[in-house]
Order: C-alpha cells, then structure tokens, then sequence
C-alpha cells in the first residue's frame, strides 16, 4: 500500500473497525451453550419492540398526530405504535433485571452495561414528549402536570413541555436517533465482547485457567 | 367498532401504602414483569439445555 493510502483516515478508520469488530464477530454464526436460555431472549426482543415503534412511528409522521383521531386505520397505527412501546419497556425492563443479577459488567463489559442504562433513561423522555403530542385532553393534562415537574427541577428553561411543535420535534426526530444510535453503539459492543457468561461459568473459566477446581477444597 | 374487553372509561383504581401510591394498571405490569422474569429464569429453554455443563 502507498504512503499517501498509509496516511488515508478512511484506511485507519477501516483498519481500527476491522481490528475492533472482525466480520465473524460482527455477524457471527453461533453463539455459546448457555445462551439457550429464555433470559437471553429479552434483549432481542426489546430490539423486535423498537423496530415496530419506528416502523409504526414513521407512518404516523407521514400522516401527521392528528390522523389517529379522523382515521380508523390511524387508529390503528397508533395503537400498533402505542403498545410497541408499551411492549418494548417490558422487555426492556425484564432484560435489565437480568442483566444486573448477572453482573453484565463483567470482563471488559462496562460500555456495554452504560449503552443499554442510557438507552433506558433516554427513552423515557421519548416516551413522554409522545404522551403530549397525542392531540388529546390527555396530552394537556400530561403536558401541564409534567411542566411543573421540569420547573420544580430546573430544566424549565431548556424544555417547555406545552410547546408542541418542540415536543413533537423531540418525539419523532432528536429523541428517536439518540435511543437508535444507543442501541446500536449497545448490539454494536456486546457483539465485540460477547454475550457475559453466566457468574458460574466465569468462575470454573478462571479456575481452569489456573488449574484449580472452585468445589474442591484443597 | 368492538367494545374492549375490558371498560377503560373511568378512572384507574389506587393502591396506596404509606408514601407509595401505584395505579392498578401499574401494580398489574410490575407483577406480570416479575412473573414473566422468573418463568424466563426457571422455564426451561426447548432443546437447549446442556446436561454435562458448558465447556
């Protein structure tokens, strides 16, 4: 390769991803014997959830938040989009419990504990701003009990929860891309580390490597 | 269009002790959390669990 190419930043970016993520761990074709459990289950079925709530979203964006209330098929999208999320915090939640029972931080795996923490925090104001831009008796009532709230905090003068067209702004554009870019940069390290084995394993892991049996008492 | 299932046209019920005060519906989601957490714990996972531990 030329010097010039040695010096290109799309060649060390390329470089650094390929050392980082090599293509049989980005995609890979199995996964280890304990994972055959329905605990490993919630993560990917929290990601199936928010694939509906942008699919479901996005339809919604293209007809605009009042469609739902003069369209039965709007209706219907809405409530597609409304217990897609409804589905995505429960298993979110459940995959949460799991995850910290197992001490998911294990061996390398803090980044990948903090992505999907963040991403949990992260959605609740996305689920809110979609709460107060429902159009409805509903999203004032929302709107004016949560306003005090950010008054009561200090975070006032950054949101104004009865400003719609800047709720709705948050709810379908800058709060939907930081949740998918979590997510993402989330799937995007737990493929680079790999899923955390069970607290047992590691412990017969570390005593293999050190020759010694973890039941056995000397 | 058909009625739902359940009549959802009134307020939800409370459940208040001491300084925690949760909706039903609320108190309903946590408790199916809890549920659907520990069957995924305990259920076992079809043709997936190893008998000689994982090597």
């Amino acid at each position: 390769m030329s010097a010039s190419a040695e010096r290109s930043w799309t060649v060390r970016l390329r470089r650094r991803a390929v050392a980082a993520l090599p293509p049989e761990k980005l995609l890979p074709d199995g996964q280890p014997t304990y994972v055959a459990s329905w605990i490993y289950v919630f993560g990917v079925l929290s990601l199936a959830s928010l694939a509906s709530i942008i699919l479901s979203g996005t339809i919604l964006a293209l007809k605009g938040p009042t469609w739902w209330h003069v369209s039965s098929i709007g209706h219907f999208f809405n409530s597609i989009h409304l217990w897609s999320v409804e589905l995505f915090f429960f298993f979110m939640v459940i995959h949460l419990w799991g995850k910290y029972w197992m001490a998911a931080w294990r061996g390398g795996r803090k980044r990948v504990w903090i992505t999907g923490a963040v991403t949990f925090l992260v959605a609740v104001p996305c689920a809110l701003t979609g709460y107060v831009s429902q159009q409805n008796f509903d999203a004032q009532w929302i709107s004016t009990q949560a306003k005090d709230a950010f008054n009561a905090v200090g975070l006032g003068g950054f949101f104004n929860l009865m400003n719609f067209g800047q709720m709705y702004s948050y709810h379908i554009l800058l709060l939907p891309l930081a949740v998918v870019g979590l997510v993402i940069a989330h799937v995007l390290l737990v493929r680079k580390h790999g899923v955390v084995p069970p607290l047992e394993l590691e412990q017969k892991l570390e005593a293999a490597s050190r020759g010694t049996d973890p039941h056995r008492s000397s | 269009m058909a009625a739902a299932i359940f009549n959802l046209n009134h307020h939800a019920g409370f459940i208040h002790w001491h300084f925690i005060q949760l909706s039903v519906p609320n108190v309903i989601a946590i408790v199916l959390m809890l549920l659907v957490f520990a069957a995924a714990i305990l259920a076992p996972f079809p043709g997936g669990r190893r008998s000689g531990g994982a090597s």
